[in-house]
């Protein structure tokens, strides 16, 4: 899974603020359940953990489950006091790591 | 003399120096954009796509072969004895999802299948038993209708052999217990209540809408050289300006290739005769390059060319074949989309939209199948689905029907991808 992930948050915010933070990765979230046409299961291959930091400071991050549905979609919000920079990573099963950054300004 | 001479030759050097930057930067006008004219624009021999049914429906009219399934009867079969079936396996057989859906698809039968979401496509039969029909009538219906009303859009179950004689006398077995009308476990089980669906989500939201990645590879397909050592981007400096209305007048005839094209294919052959890349119709490059294409043309009103003899011809090629009866279940395009006979009602819980809506949104993400569909893979889908074999998609027929799908679209805006069930 090439894809960018997507993220959606503001680029500036007023010190103290509250801001709503939207992920996305595109990921088929293969829940190890499923079998294919000839009844073998198709092995498990999900996205396992989600980490969000700001200025490296641990912000928000999920233990994420098999049953979780593809594409997984994370909204969460932070009280950001000073300018920096948001980290996203995310671990697949396969031990690839994702990650992307944002930056914003507060004033 | 001298600035004479001088002023000539530097108009001249001016031109060169105009001339040859603007072959770099956007296509010539007037001359039509090159294409590969290879054989074809899809993979030979055509394969179904894994995951689909694979049942071999070459008994049927498919819509190259319009005189393949066999003849409707011309009168009733005679019954030797009366029916003597079996109600309760009538109940079961009406309700069997395996062979072309059920009748609950088309039919409310009273309490049959818990009457859980039936289709009001055919009228409601939970009161036929009261009727006055006999055994011979409800036998030749369900065997093949046509016999009665040769505009059935009915199901020839029985001619097409979906089900045997057997079977269908425990059909009639229980038609003729149908004596009250049904009971809806909620409203919208009622298909007269059930309000149509409407899309909501904003499908051009990339948080929404997972085909909203394709533009972002899209764009980075369209900057990356292919085997010619040359892009997209060497001929089409700005994709948005040069394609800011272009697929709203697509598909169009094309003479070269003495058929209708459509963008996926003009995708296919002009990225072979320019940059050399193989964007086969239904690869995941071609794919996303068509939703790119209709992407930046979006809110432009469809506005397909039919002006030409060839494209005049074509729509009308189109519009015929939206009547030719397809596969097992027999049933023509505007059997089901059309508003004077299936279009605008329920088939089980699915809705049947009319023609017009059908294109704009094309292609679309399917949130069922987590994919992209084009209008041509839509289009397969249709027939396997009513058990007749597809075309490659790059067939001529779908090319007429995708002209007079578009004609019959004309001035609903573009809105790619769209997003659908």
């Amino acid at each position: 899974m090439a894809e960018k992930p997507r993220i959606k948050l503001p680029k500036t915010a007023k010190k103290g603020e509250v801001v709503q933070i939207k992920t996305l990765l595109s990921h088929t979230m293969e829940s190890g359940q499923r079998k294919d046409a000839s009844g073998n299961i198709i092995p498990r291959k999900i996205i396992n953990k989600f980490a969000c930091t700001f200025n490296d400071k641990p912000v928000f991050s999920a233990d994420i489950e098999p049953a979780v549905a593809a594409n997984p979609y994370m909204q969460f919000a932070a009280r950001v006091e000073e300018s920096g920079t948001f980290k996203f990573s995310w671990t697949d099963d396969d031990g690839t790591v994702t990650t992307a950054v944002e930056k914003i300004t507060v004033s | 003399m001298i600035f004479g001479l001088g002023r000539a030759a530097g108009i001249g050097l001016l031109a060169a120096i105009v001339t040859a930057p603007a072959i770099a930067a956007g296509p010539s006008k007037g001359e039509p954009a090159p294409l590969d004219m290879g054989e074809a624009a899809a993979a030979r021999p055509w394969k179904r796509y894994g995951g689909w049914p694979k049942r071999d429906m070459s008994k049927f009219n498919t819509l190259a072969k319009h005189d393949v399934s066999p003849p409707g009867p011309t009168e009733p079969r005679k019954l030797p004895s009366p029916i003597t079936g079996d109600p309760d396996k009538g109940a079961k057989l009406v309700a069997d999802r395996s062979r072309g859906g059920s009748c609950l698809a088309c039919h409310v039968m009273g309490q049959a299948g818990k009457a859980d979401l039936p289709g009001n496509v055919g009228p409601d039969l939970s009161e036929i038993g009261n009727a006055g029909r006999d055994d011979e009538w409800l036998f030749n219906y369900v065997y093949d209708a046509r016999v009665y009303n040769p505009e059935t859009i009915m199901i020839p179950w029985g001619s097409h052999g979906l089900f045997n004689d057997e079977e269908i006398g425990h059909m009639v077995a229980f038609l003729k217990t149908l004596k009250a009308p049904a009971k809806f476990p909620t409203a919208l089980d009622d298909p007269t209540k059930r309000p149509p669906p409407v899309e909501t989500r904003d499908n051009l939201d990339p948080f929404v809408n997972e085909a909203m990645t394709a533009v972002e590879r899209a764009e980075t397909l369209f900057a990356a050289k292919g085997p010619s050592g040359s892009a997209c981007v060497t001929c089409h400096a700005d994709a948005k300006a040069s394609f800011s209305s272009w697929a709203a007048h697509m598909p169009k005839w094309e003479p070269r290739l003495a058929k209708v094209m459509g963008v996926e294919e003009f995708i296919t052959r002009h990225a072979k005769a320019t940059t050399g890349a193989t964007w086969l119709m239904q690869s995941d490059e071609n794919l996303a390059m068509a939703v790119y294409l209709r992407h930046i043309a979006n809110g432009e009103m469809l506005a397909v060319d039919t002006s030409s003899p060839e494209a005049k011809a074509a729509v009308e090629r189109g519009k015929k074949l939206t009547t030719i009866k397809l596969g097992q279940l027999n049933l023509a395009c505007m059997d089901c989309h059309s508003a004077e006979k299936g279009g605008l009602k329920w088939i089980r819980g699915q809705w049947l939209g009319e023609q017009r809506g059908q294109l704009d949104h094309f292609p679309t993400w399917r949130t069922s199948l987590l994919q992209i569909w084009d209008i041509r893979k839509r289009f397969q889908w249709c027939q396997v689905n009513i058990r007749a074999d597809e075309l490659p998609p790059d067939a001529k027929e779908y090319g007429d029907l995708e002209l007079f799908l578009a004609s019959a679209n004309a001035g609903l805006k573009m809105n790619v991808p769209g997003i659908r069930h």
